[in-house]
């Protein structure tokens, strides 16, 4: 996304050359995963629209969004359109090319290539991946846009607001075993990350910063179970300084010091269980994040969620906490400042119904009532310190497809 | 008396009602394949992408119905009693993700015996009835 949009910041042109030259495949392809050997287009979108009840901070699907839903409706928040051309050019190789549209950190909407990969599979059980990729912190990272493929609006925040991390330029490797009537599966990953994140009205630049990671799954029935460990070692500097200053407050040389982000690493643990039988489906994940620099406090967060199918129908019931540890008090009233607004203390029930009403269309709402202290300012955008009290509902509705 | 009556009467009309409603279906392999016979579990991760060979090693490569087809409805919820949306949204996730390619689909159980029938490594699911020399049963999924 960074280095598409940076290298053609003026223009138009070649972004809309990418997405037309998909449209046109599309439109001239009628394309459909019939036989191997092919050229496939498909494609996934949500139409999504959400509000708040408060307009002291503003909600964001995770970090990587600029601004965010006040307690006026936003189609901004949720809404994507997502294009894949996939070459299966033997049994062994694959192509895929995919290109995304949804509100980013440069507050548009403009088309991003999201992967490109050529993949090889030497053996049955053997995947090697290559070019720019998906990263998979934890499970089910790598399919955070695509609506369709999940029971709830979008992902619990409390659990993915931290992962404004969506691909890097590397490999991947991933392993599959039988064991018993189970399957165990094992994956490593390692490249560049690419992109910036908003602080502010400013960008962090996390491009170039190496992201490695892996994960062992065992799924055996009804059960799937996973581990998964992730770290980033940036290569930039937070802009606070920027940021401060245009708040009227200077950074002094030994603050920047002590905040800086450069050269250190951030870890990422997680654990998941997911449970899915008939029209059960459950899912309880954990994870904790290990902030290296001073400027961002480490964090516990979990999430619990349960559906229950009902024909056409999916009522589900969810819970997600996260907090985050003080690194105790600085002299420094800047750094203080600094070191409050990447505080989270909150938890969140939610509840929604998804209702397959087409084929490979679904409608769902959801209610989030998040519960948390005043002092929980990271997990949002703008946040108006003073009369934010850590409490909100938040309403959202999308419209979820594939073709 | 009554019991044993009851019991034959409804024990005939599952069977009219099942022969009319849903056939049974069962799974298929290469006769060539030397698989003999699977568990649930092992045919669950074949259809599910999970393992892509057979236990001697051989390649897997299974074929599926397309959604018209009213046996794939079927099939799926004798399986792992998912709607074919629940399926569907699971090979959305494999595909957007690059993870993997869900098997290619064919119109009618004609097409799966044939499919089964070219390949070592053929798999799909039919009819028990159509189930026929060119390949053999191992699994049998029952209404």
């Amino acid at each position: 996304m960074f280095m598409l949009k940076r290298s053609d910041r003026s223009g138009a042109g070649r972004r809309a050359v990418i997405l037309a030259a998909c449209l046109q495949v599309f439109a001239a392809g009628g394309v459909q995963a019939e036989d191997e050997g092919n050229f496939t287009v498909r494609g996934f979108g949500t139409l999504g629209a959400v509000r708040t009840t408060t307009d002291d901070v503003e909600f964001v699907r995770d970090l990587s969004q600029a601004r965010g839903a006040t307690d006026e409706w936003t189609a901004k928040t949720d809404s994507v359109l997502g294009l894949q051309a996939d070459w299966q050019a033997t049994p062994q190789w694959l192509v895929a090319v995919q290109a995304i549209s949804r509100y980013d950190q440069h507050r548009s909407f403009n088309p991003q290539l999201a992967w490109a990969f050529v993949k090889y599979d030497p053996t049955p059980n053997l995947s090697l991946r290559a070019g720019r990729l998906g990263t998979e912190f934890f499970m089910m990272a790598d399919s955070r846009w695509v609506g369709y493929s999940f029971l709830t609006v979008r992902p619990p925040g409390d659990y993915f607001w931290y992962l404004p991390f969506y691909s890097i330029h590397g490999g991947d490797v991933a392993l599959t075993l039988p064991l018993g009537e189970g399957i165990v599966r094992g994956k490593a990953f390692y490249g560049l990350s690419r992109g910036s994140i908003p602080l502010g009205d400013e960008q962090w630049n996390i491009r170039n910063s190496p992201m490695a990671g892996g994960y062992l799954e065992y799924q055996s029935g009804h059960w799937q179970v996973r581990g998964s460990y992730a770290n980033i070692r940036f290569e930039h500097d937070l802009p606070v300084a920027t940021v401060m200053a245009k708040k009227g407050l200077t950074l002094s040389a030994a603050d920047a010091d002590y905040l800086r982000a450069r050269g250190t690493r951030t870890h990422y643990y997680s654990f998941g269980v997911v449970y899915d039988r008939g029209p059960v489906q459950a899912q309880l994940m954990l994870n904790h994040i290990e902030q290296g620099s001073h400027a961002l406090e480490s964090s516990d967060a979990a999430y619990f969620l349960f559906g229950y199918r009902l024909a056409d129908w999916t009522p589900y019931l969810g819970y997600s906490t996260v907090r985050s540890h003080r690194r105790g008090r600085s002299a420094s009233a800047v750094v203080n400042y600094v070191m409050e607004d990447s505080h989270s203390d909150q938890d969140t029930v939610f509840a929604g119904v998804r209702w397959d009403f087409a084929r490979n269309v679904a409608l769902k709402a959801q209610w989030d009532g998040v519960r948390g202290s005043a002092a929980s300012l990271f997990p949002y955008r703008r946040d108006d310190r003073a009369n934010w009290d850590g409490r909100m509902n938040v309403f959202s509705m999308s419209l979820d497809f594939v073709f | 008396m009554i019991g044993r009556w009851l019991r034959f009467l409804l024990l005939t009309a599952f069977c009219l009602g099942s022969s009319v409603a849903t056939a049974e279906l069962v799974v298929v392999v290469n006769a060539r394949s030397g698989v003999a016979a699977m568990t649930r579990n092992e045919v669950i991760n074949i259809f599910f992408g999970r393992n892509r060979q057979f236990f001697n090693g051989t390649e897997v490569q299974p074929v599926d119905l397309v959604d018209a087809n009213p046996q794939r409805a079927q099939f799926y919820r004798l399986l792992v009693g998912k709607d074919l949306s629940e399926i569907n949204a699971y090979w959305s996730r494999q595909i957007f993700t690059g993870r993997m390619q869900a098997p290619p689909r064919v119109d009618s159980s004609e097409d799966v015996l044939k499919w089964v029938a070219a390949r070592p490594g053929g798999i799909g699911f039919v009819e028990l009835s159509r189930a026929d020399a060119r390949v053999r049963v191992v699994y049998e999924l029952k209404p």
